[in-house]
């Protein structure tokens, strides 16, 4: 029952003694390191709801045409949200630094599962499925950008133009795709916005994927740490308010533009480089996240398994309501069973932590290395002797 | 003598690798007694049973920081068996003077070794099992013996 020599390096313990230290000071029920998944998907509600009310007065066209009679365009009605509407520049402010903070708070998770050893095997589709979930915030982080359509915006959609052109008959598509025709037009707007909150609303369905494969899973921090967060959030718009920049001209050819460190690094990283690189970088980056589970530094023995002693399983659900992992599926019973259901394991789920032996009345569950049956002797042998 | 005590303990909980001795003894308390499980999630309400009732004294469940578990949810599992919110739990008639429950992270050894000593002095004042099950009137009477 040794435990993996992997479990007690430098990484874990540090993380594990960061978490000590925050536990002193805030206790364990209020960690913020225990609810490292749930900040994120807190920071979601805000951006949906504060998203909401920005979407109310947002209007996805660069008409510029009758920009002299004070006709409403893209960068027009967000200049209307944030100098007219009552706390409009507050709920823009809320929008972007909550972002901000879901990024933070993402890498955070990462970070925090990884050197606690918390994303492998039995959590290989949450990894998985955690990478695609990080591009995804990312490439709507990306087009919340182009929506202010101010001259960063059309630097921006330049610059991925160009980065699709490098990608010959693949990009073609792509490119026609995102700009919604073959050139910036009030039509690329609409797509913009539309692939903002598309985008926004397949998290959802990633975000599902993501917890399928755990019971239970903890996505709301307990209230006080969200005030805290909120709180921060809204400190952040006071001290940094969003300026407006100045608006897109499509005769313009701006060249430089603020880089916000959360969202636009591939941008950044584009530029010092160039599209083909960038690319190659990318695709790099993502596979190699997607192989981390698999490195040398994550080898480990085979999970064992936990087993059901059909005879002895009753069929009363208790292991497969406690499962962590959702690894145990009730079946109906073979004929001839005085019981109506069966527990059965699912293998490639299983984490060979016991919550099921722990569960079980009848001895009818066991690990594959451990029987609880020698346990319970030894204890009883331990509890009877003299010395 | 010292009060045996069984401590029932996560592997990944507080590290005990330098107080508990091959056999499983821990080294700094006389009559401490130490099993180790993979999760604090494993321990079966009827084990705890089955400690008391071969002769221990006190028995100490201890699994980690209550909302940091490596396999997500082993030590609530348990912290709710104990205290009755999921089945299966500890029959009525289990004393639960005798049960205590240690939630603690891998730097806490120190707090762990006082908790056990402490709670070893004190189910060593507790009255006898023996006694305690003597002064308890029987389960059931006793069968009538027929008289002819």
């Amino acid at each position: 029952m040794a435990i993996h020599p992997l479990y007690t390096d430098s990484l874990n313990k540090g993380m594990l003694k960061i978490e000590h230290v925050t536990n002193v000071i805030a206790t364990s029920k209020y960690n913020p390191f225990y609810y490292h998944g749930a900040l994120p998907q807190f920071f979601l509600w805000v951006l949906f709801l504060s998203g909401l009310l920005l979407f109310a007065y947002y209007i996805p066209t660069i008409d510029q045409a009758y920009a002299a009679k004070e006709m409403i365009n893209a960068y027009t009605s967000v200049q209307y949200i944030t100098n007219t509407i009552p706390f409009g520049a507050v709920v823009r402010g809320i929008h972007r630094y909550a972002g901000d903070a879901m990024v933070i708070t993402i890498l955070l998770h990462a970070v925090r599962v990884w050197f606690t050893d918390r994303y492998r095997q039995y959590r290989i589709v949450q990894w998985l499925s955690g990478i695609v979930l990080f591009v995804l915030v990312l490439v709507i982080g990306q087009t919340g950008y182009y929506l202010v359509w101010d001259e960063r915006a059309l630097v921006l959609t330049r610059m991925t133009v160009a980065a699709f052109d490098v990608l010959g008959p693949v990009g073609e598509p792509l490119k026609w795709w995102f700009l919604n025709g073959r050139a910036i037009t009030n039509f690329t707007l609409a797509n913009f916005l539309f692939i903002h909150i598309g985008l926004s609303f397949s998290l959802l369905f990633f975000l599902w994927i993501h917890y399928v494969r755990m019971q239970r899973p903890i996505v709301t921090p307990p209230p006080v740490i969200n005030y805290i967060l909120m709180a921060l959030v809204v400190v952040s718009v006071y001290f940094w308010p969003l300026h407006m920049e100045p608006p897109a001209v499509m005769a313009m050819h701006p060249t430089t533009f603020d880089v916000d460190p959360f969202f636009l690094w591939p941008y950044w990283l584009m530029s010092k480089t160039n599209p083909l690189v960038f690319w190659i970088l990318s695709l790099f980056l993502v596979i190699g996240s997607c192989l981390v589970p698999y490195g040398p530094w994550a080898k480990t023995p085979p999970v064992p398994v936990a087993e059901v002693v059909d005879n002895k399983c009753t069929g009363c659900s208790l292991c497969a309501k406690d499962c962590p992992f959702a690894a145990i599926e009730m079946v109906p019973a073979p004929a001839g069973s005085r019981f109506k259901l069966l527990a059965t394991i699912l293998p490639y789920r299983c984490s060979g932590c016991g919550v099921c032996v722990g569960a079980c009345a009848f001895d009818a569950v066991d690990l594959a290395d451990i029987q609880d049956a020698d346990i319970t002797a030894r204890i009883k042998a331990l509890a009877s002797s003299q010395s | 003598m010292a009060a045996k005590v069984i401590n029932l303990v996560c592997e990944r909980a507080c590290d005990l690798s330098s107080h508990v001795d091959s056999e499983g003894r821990l080294k700094d308390i006389a009559g401490a007694w130490v099993v180790s499980y993979p999760c604090s999630g494993m321990i079966q309400p009827l084990q705890i049973e089955a400690a008391l009732k071969a002769g221990a004294e006190g028995v100490v469940v201890h699994g980690c920081q209550l909302g940091d578990c490596y396999y997500r949810e082993g030590n609530k599992m348990i912290h709710d068996r104990l205290i009755g919110d999921r089945p299966p739990g500890l029959k009525k008639a289990v004393d639960r003077r005798r049960v205590i429950g240690l939630w603690l992270s891998r730097y806490q050894t120190q707090r762990f070794l006082t908790e056990v000593k402490e709670f070893s002095t004190y189910v060593s004042s507790l009255e006898p099992i023996a006694a305690a099950a003597a002064a308890k009137p029987a389960d059931k009477p006793a069968p009538k013996t027929d008289v002819t």
